[in-house]
């Protein structure tokens, strides 16, 4: 009896894992097989590893130059978030204004906002500013849809950092500028890298604003330029999975250091302590 | 075309964003602590102002737009447009394929929002058991809401290939089925296949707020219940569910109006077809716009999808801010 319930429990805590994290996992092994092997009947295990693919990748896709403009597009849209958000979530969770509860529900409000709205005004406007197909119009638009969700994540983190040690910086002589910038922030410094990653993710990830803001070769994302080699009858399976890992591997990354502190935010925001 | 905002623009706009900014105001209030910096309203001011003048220019003023879009012929982007008052409305409303991509919506959402609530549950319920490896997995569960859409597609485009994908060779060497099933392509499996997919990746994320909320659930409660000889049923409807109930209500607010406003994993996966079979309301949208280029009338289907939302856009506001009022 006691073995039974053991051995269902490891048996659905395997399923959800297999489920899960299972198809990624087959994705990358199945990077690594040779072509003839992937259009035979699968087997587990390649019976010979190869890295062409992932040549391919280089050499054929412009790959290197779509995930340069990504990195491009996420840096400096994740840098910008964090700055104007952690400014934004100061100045709404710590300081006294007429007006500030109603600028942070501004912020919540704009972040359920339905997006899809906003798609052709977007594309019009930077169009007629002479914009549309440079990075800068992606980086203006993801802000826009990242930044006003980081004020609410850092709230948690903010709330966690004492007002006495403000007090006390200012008492020793610090200016008040001085005091956020020096005592403040990498106090909050967690947070705030949370956010950047965040950011930075969300920004890599990001699939419809990217399809209709930067369209040409030199400016697309890496999912804008993926998407379009997955819409060919004769899809080259073994390289769009090399692809597929090379793109999974930042977020992968990302997560394994930032991830435990963005489920806390995100925990912290719902649920009752 | 004209970008200006007329005089009616912004205004017609106006009532709707401060019935969202004003509807729930109860439990609003933040609870602050403020030090002596935080008494300088200026300095405050000063340091929301980027983004909320960023977040004015690329999503308000836009916004605005969309209204003024709307109610214009705008064909091409530079050419001059002209009032032309309800006549996008009226094209948009008269068009067939416009209630087919409604009615496949609330089919969507509705599907979307169960199976996500349910899955999630399910999943925090075995991710609660003492396990070895118990950080890992829960760590490692959310894999599928890290990866990247494009990712997705390209993963499950593959499993699911009719010809070399592993899932058809598995159902046939189960014997399960005798030729292999179309799941993308055929217009009786795109919408379930699309839909199960979008769930992969959604139900792990709200599990995993399912499983912290699961962790607040006193333990004493479920020993009670099993001492009066309560059965695991009956304690899971009777102790777990009310105390996760709250919980639940925001994620199912959550996941309903993240469903409606999918696109990329719908239109990376099948682009809406086959025979628009999976065209839900963004898809729509996005194809009016960028494929048959009709901005306007575009425009005007995303002003009666916001106006749809809206209610279930205050309904979730007044939740979660009211959650957070009772939470501090």
């Amino acid at each position: 009896m006691k073995v039974m319930r053991a051995f269902f429990k490891y048996l659905s805590v395997a399923v959800v894992l297999i489920i899960f994290v299972g198809p990624m996992v087959w994705v990358g092994i199945n990077s690594l097989k040779p072509t003839s092997e992937l259009l035979g009947i699968p087997t587990f295990f390649p019976k010979r590893v190869t890295f062409e693919h992932y040549r391919h990748l280089f050499d054929r896709v412009a790959f290197l130059k779509y995930y340069c403009n990504s990195f491009l597009v996420g840096v400096v849209t994740a840098t910008v978030t964090a700055l104007a958000g952690a400014f934004a979530a100061y100045s709404v969770f710590r300081c006294k204004y007429p007006g500030r509860h109603f600028l942070f529900k501004f912020f919540i409000s704009s972040y359920v906002f339905p997006k899809v709205l906003v798609l052709v005004p977007l594309y019009i406007m930077f169009s007629k500013i002479g914009i549309i197909d440079t990075p800068l119009a992606l980086v203006a638009a993801h802000v826009m849809l990242i930044a006003p969700f980081s004020v609410w994540i850092l709230r948690a983190f903010f709330q966690g950092v004492p007002v006495e040690i403000e007090e006390a910086a200012l008492i020793d002589g610090a200016s008040k500028v001085q005091t956020i910038f020096k005592i403040f922030i990498p106090l909050a410094a967690p947070g705030i890298a949370a956010i950047w990653i965040n950011a930075f993710l969300m920004s890599w990830s990001e699939y419809l604003f990217a399809s209709t803001l930067v369209v040409s070769d030199f400016t697309k994302t890496l999912p804008v330029g993926m998407a379009y080699f997955l819409q060919e009858y004769a899809i080259e399976w073994g390289v769009m999975m090399a692809g597929s890992v090379l793109i999974a591997i930042p977020p992968i990354i990302g997560f394994a250091f930032a991830g435990k502190y963005f489920v806390q935010g995100l925990t912290a925001g719902g649920v009752k302590e | 075309m004209r970008v200006e905002v007329p005089y009616g623009g912004p205004r017609l706009f106006l009532p709707i964003i401060w019935l969202i900014l004003t509807f729930p105001r109860k439990g609003i209030r933040v609870k602050q602590v403020f030090s002596s910096i935080s008494r300088d309203p200026i300095l405050g001011l000063l340091l929301v102002l980027p983004l909320l003048l960023w977040v004015a220019a690329t999503l308000l003023y836009p916004a605005a737009n969309a209204v003024y879009i709307s109610f214009s012929n705008v064909r091409y982007v530079g050419v001059p447009a002209e009032f032309v008052g309800f006549s996008n409305f009226e094209r948009v409303f008269s068009e067939r394929e416009f209630w087919n991509s409604v009615i496949r919506t609330v089919i969507w959402v509705v599907l979307n929002v169960v199976l996500q609530l349910v899955g999630s549950v399910g999943v925090a319920l075995v991710l609660n058991q003492e396990y070895k490896g118990k950080e890992f997995v829960r760590n490692w569960v959310i894999l599928p809401w890290v990866l990247p859409t494009i990712v997705l597609a390209i993963v499950w485009k593959w499993i699911l290939d009719p010809t070399h994908g592993v899932a058809n060779h598995l159902l046939m060497w189960l014997g399960i089925i005798e030729r292999p099933i179309e799941f993308l392509s055929s217009t009786t499996w795109a919408l379930p296949t699309v839909t199960l997919l979008n769930c992969w990746r959604w139900t792990p994320y709200f599990s995993i707020i399912v499983l912290a909320a699961l962790q607040t659930v006193p333990r004493e409660l479920h020993e009670a219940a099993a001492m009066d000889g309560a059965s695991i049923w009956k304690r899971f409807t009777r102790v777990t569910l009310p105390s996760i109930s709250p919980i639940l209500k925001v994620i199912a607010l959550n996941s309903f109006l993240w469903s409606a406003n999918i696109f990329d994993t719908i239109w990376l996966l099948t682009r809406g077809g086959p025979l628009s079979h999976t065209t839900t309301l963004p898809i729509y949208i996005y194809s009016k716009a960028f494929r048959s280029f009709r901005f306007s009338e575009a425009a005007a289907a995303s002003i009666l999808m916001f106006l749809g939302l809206l209610f279930f856009v205050i309904l979730y506001l007044g939740t979660l801010l009211k959650e957070e009022g009772a939470g501090r």
